[in-house]
């Protein structure tokens, strides 16, 4: 793989007697897909909350190119949560525009960037319409924009394709790997599709209660077996589901 | 992006959104509708009531006295009196006539156009029966001093419940605190309800993933309280076009200082409010639970609103005092007591020190709890728990 872009030491996070994260490690490097498994409850959500700064870690440290992710960095990440998140009410166009300015862009280059998303996303023909008018399909392809919209440095996306029919994961995945076969920005994100996982990404990171179970390339964690059969065989100790999803 | 432009940004946001929302047109629209509805009713109901200016032109030495007699009284009879000296008898008269006087007074007595106003005919009967009177006391015998005393006794003591500049004053007093009532209350909720769409829709965790909370709050703060004014200018502005021409209010010699004292409480009473509806509309995750965390401020919001009626009727006394002082009385009593002449400038100036100490200390709450808990979803947070947020820091 690449250098080391971002890294992920020892993160710790409990809610109350829950544990959600027991000392999380791993690393991706620049122009990676790294995907990351693992079954409900096991902590991937907070996870990428914590990578994001929109939650603190009880301890451990996100690095960022060797140093200690600050509120500049983060900025410069591109985030899809989990929950859909989107103004309802407001047209496709301004959400992106606005996004993209909330990220620092100027007025005229958010504009251009909007019009270049929503071109390639394929939802050009829908600018003016209010996102609660648009198919969840669609929805979806705005949430990606949405986090694409500030040419980010860092893509962390959480369930990215969840939902979507064939089209739309074909549409999106062509997006992300645009972005870093053009760009060479890290993508990381989580799905409960191993086969996408296993299609799309170099290196996986499987999570199982709140520990890594397994992480590297393919070929590492793998050894050749189906990233399947592997899933199962690393989380069926920690029991799937054993913590219940935490919001925070 | 500094601060500044972080918080422009989202201010501008919320503005764009809320001039292009149906709701907040529609609200408009009926927030103007009434406020016209109740401009018209009351003009019609008033019959016109206020000062009226009248012409009267006079010829002749006695009839000047009586005009000037007239002068003195006539506000009692809700009219102004402009005098005009003719040359004589028969021009006076040919003023009526052309409708440049509404009354000549000659030699031969009163003369008046079709339908004279029968304040003014009794205003000029009262006073030429003063001037005739006195000059036939004298003619008897006694001195000026004496004929006026007999002729003009100490008016009846008379005692105003309602102190102040009268009517009008009271009037507009009424009108400011319901306004800002209205606007408090309608502002509060357009604040709570755009807290609770970010949390709703989960665009807050994309947007917290750019900004800082205290950075969207305050520029949540800021569109929503322009969109505000927008809103209370344009419904002030169609009041006052129909009413005062309308003459259902006569503007008293306050109108400037109250309307100055509405917009700048209007602000801090919204900041005061805004900021505790924020703060308790970042507890819930859905609209549905939005009631039940505003519900305490809003009981506060009407308490205030009904205690400022009260305190209003008695602009100078103890209720309107601590009214003036207790933030969330203050926006509303403070622009009504000065509506009627009733504020001293040293209470106007405590309260504003009062007033803006709250605010500080409400904007660093909300901002707090906000902070804490505009992330966490699920179940409303109790109330305790949030001020336990609010207390502890790190």
């Amino acid at each position: 793989m690449g250098e080391t872009v971002l890294r992920l030491e020892e993160l710790r996070k409990s809610y109350g007697e829950t544990v959600a994260l027991d000392g999380v490690s791993f690393d991706v490097g620049a122009g990676q897909m790294f995907g990351f498994v693992g079954p409900n409850g096991a902590g991937k959500t907070t996870l990428m909350r914590i990578v994001l700064g929109v939650l603190a870690a009880d301890s451990g440290r996100v690095l960022w190119r060797g140093a200690p992710i600050d509120a500049e960095a983060r900025r410069r990440i591109g985030y899809m949560p989990e929950e859909r998140g989107l103004y309802p009410k407001m047209r496709v166009r301004d959400q992106l525009l606005y996004m993209a300015r909330l990220h620092g862009a100027s007025e005229a280059d958010a504009g251009a960037a909007a019009d270049r998303w929503m071109e390639r996303l394929g939802i050009a023909a829908r600018a003016d319409d209010a996102v609660e008018a648009l198919s969840l399909g669609n929805q979806q392809r705005v949430q990606l924009g949405v986090a694409l919209v500030h040419e980010p440095d860092l893509l962390v996306l959480d369930e990215p394709f969840s939902g979507l029919d064939p089209d739309g994961v074909d549409a999106l995945s062509g997006a992300l790997l645009t972005e870093i076969s053009e760009r060479r920005v890290p993508v990381v994100f989580s799905s409960h599709q191993l086969e996408l996982v296993e299609r799309l990404c170099d290196s996986v990171a499987i999570i199982a209660g709140g520990r890594i179970a397994a992480s590297g390339s393919l070929a590492e964690v793998g050894g050749g077996r189906p990233l399947g059969e592997v899933f199962r065989e690393a989380t069926r100790g920690s029991g799937a589901g054993a913590t219940e999803e935490h919001r925070a | 992006m500094n601060q500044r432009e972080t918080i422009e940004l989202v201010a501008r946001r919320e503005l764009a959104e809320g001039l292009r929302s149906r709701a907040w047109r529609a609200a408009l629209a009926i927030q103007m509708l009434v406020v016209a509805g109740i401009a018209i009713v009351s003009i019609v109901t008033s019959g016109g009531s206020g000062i009226h200016t009248r012409h009267l032109a006079t010829a002749g030495p006695r009839a000047a006295a009586i005009a000037a007699k007239a002068r003195t009284e006539a506000k009692g009879y809700g009219i102004k009196l402009e005098v005009e000296d003719a040359t004589s008898a028969a021009v006076a008269r040919e003023k009526v006539k052309n409708e440049d006087a509404d009354a000549a007074l000659g030699p031969r007595g009163l003369t008046v156009g079709k339908d004279p106003d029968a304040a003014l005919v009794a205003l000029i009967q009262n006073a030429a029966r003063t001037v005739r009177g006195e000059a036939r006391l004298r003619a008897a015998g006694l001195s000026p001093a004496a004929a006026r005393a007999a002729l003009e006794p100490p008016p009846l003591p008379t005692v105003e419940i309602s102190t102040g500049e009268g009517e009008g004053g009271t009037g507009l007093a009424y009108i400011g605190a319901l306004l800002l009532y209205v606007a408090l209350i309608s502002f509060g909720y357009a604040i709570a309800s755009s807290v609770v769409t970010e949390k709703s829709s989960r665009v807050v965790e994309v947007i917290l993933s750019a900004i800082r909370p205290v950075q969207l709050l305050a520029g949540k703060l800021v569109g929503v309280g322009i969109l505000g004014l927008i809103q209370i200018a344009a419904v002030a502005a169609i009041g006052l076009l129909i009413a005062v021409p309308g003459g259902s209010i006569s503007l008293p010699s306050s109108t400037f200082e109250t309307v100055v004292l509405v917009l700048v409480y209007f602000v801090l009473g919204y900041v005061f409010y805004g900021g505790l509806f924020a703060a308790a509309a970042s507890l819930v995750s859905r609209q549905e639970d939005t009631q039940s965390t505003t519900g305490p401020i809003l009981i506060v919001l009407i308490a205030s609103y009904i205690a400022t009626n009260a305190a209003l009727g008695d602009p100078n006394g103890g209720l309107a005092t601590i009214g003036t002082f207790l933030p969330p009385m203050a926006p509303m009593v403070v622009p009504g007591r000065a509506a009627q002449g009733a504020l001293p400038a040293g209470e106007l100036i405590v309260s504003l020190l009062l007033m803006l100490a709250a605010i500080v200390v409400v904007v660093v709450v909300a901002a707090r709890i906000y902070d804490r808990s505009v992330l966490r979803f699920g179940t409303p947070m109790k109330l305790r728990e949030a001020i336990g947020f609010a207390i502890r820091r790190g």
